[in-house]
């Protein structure tokens, strides 16, 4: 028998451990993961986008 | 740019704001991404005036109008509408109300006090509000983040025991 999931408890195990490393930041380092997070995902829709422009700039 | 950087040029310059929305969240340690920072802010005249010089110094232009540049005026401050805008630390969206025409006045009793680095005091919405807005506004991206809001709420309970 499976363990009774305990209350506020995650049906994916990856949300709750980052929960728990979230929780275990100061708001400031939250912040900063935030940064970087978003600064990680600008950069790599710019570089797929000019990867994508590239690939496609011989076309018509 | 960045979050860090527009809080503490906020909280600076002395502007009575409170911080709604994802990055409110994430400040309370939900693991979510958002690309933009909203706040509510106080609208009597000297709150709008700081912030509007801060805006003005942000070089803030509504985004919805580019590559027009407009910008936010005093009077645009006043209004309960939401002002979509980016500045030159990224995009900020200016609230006048939130869902249920709640004001600045109406969440502060709501919010929670941070700081950044011991300096520059700044107001969070707490999460049980932030769940509470987004329950009500019934948007599919808002409700998406709800799973992982009221989860991280209950851990954060069961940590103050």
């Amino acid at each position: 028998m499976p363990p009774e999931p305990q209350e506020h408890e995650s049906e994916d195990p990856g949300d709750s451990s980052l929960i728990d490393w979230m929780l275990s930041l100061t708001p400031e380092e939250r912040l900063e993961v935030l940064d970087r997070n978003v600064a990680d995902i600008l950069e790599l829709r710019r570089i797929n986008g000019e990867e994508w422009a590239t690939e496609h700039s011989s076309e018509g | 740019m960045g979050y860090r950087a527009l809080l503490g040029r906020l909280a600076s310059a002395g502007i009575d704001f409170v911080v709604v929305g994802g990055v409110g969240a994430v400040l309370q340690g939900v693991p979510t991404t958002t690309f933009d920072l909203d706040i509510v802010h106080a609208r009597d005249a000297e709150n709008r005036r700081r912030l509007h010089d801060l805006l003005a110094s942000l070089e803030a232009r509504y985004r919805q109008h580019l590559p027009r540049i407009l910008t936010p005026t005093l009077e645009d401050l006043d209004s309960d509408g939401h002002l979509l805008l980016v500045t030159s630390e990224g995009p900020l969206d200016v609230l006048g109300t939130v869902t249920g025409g709640r004001r600045y006045e109406d969440l502060v009793e709501h919010s929670t006090t941070m700081t950044l680095g011991g300096e520059h005091a700044f107001r969070v919405l707490d999460l049980e509000t932030i769940i509470e807005l987004e329950e009500k506004t019934g948007r599919a991206r808002d409700l998406a983040q709800l799973p992982v809001l009221r989860e991280t709420l209950g851990k954060k309970r069961s940590e103050e025991g």
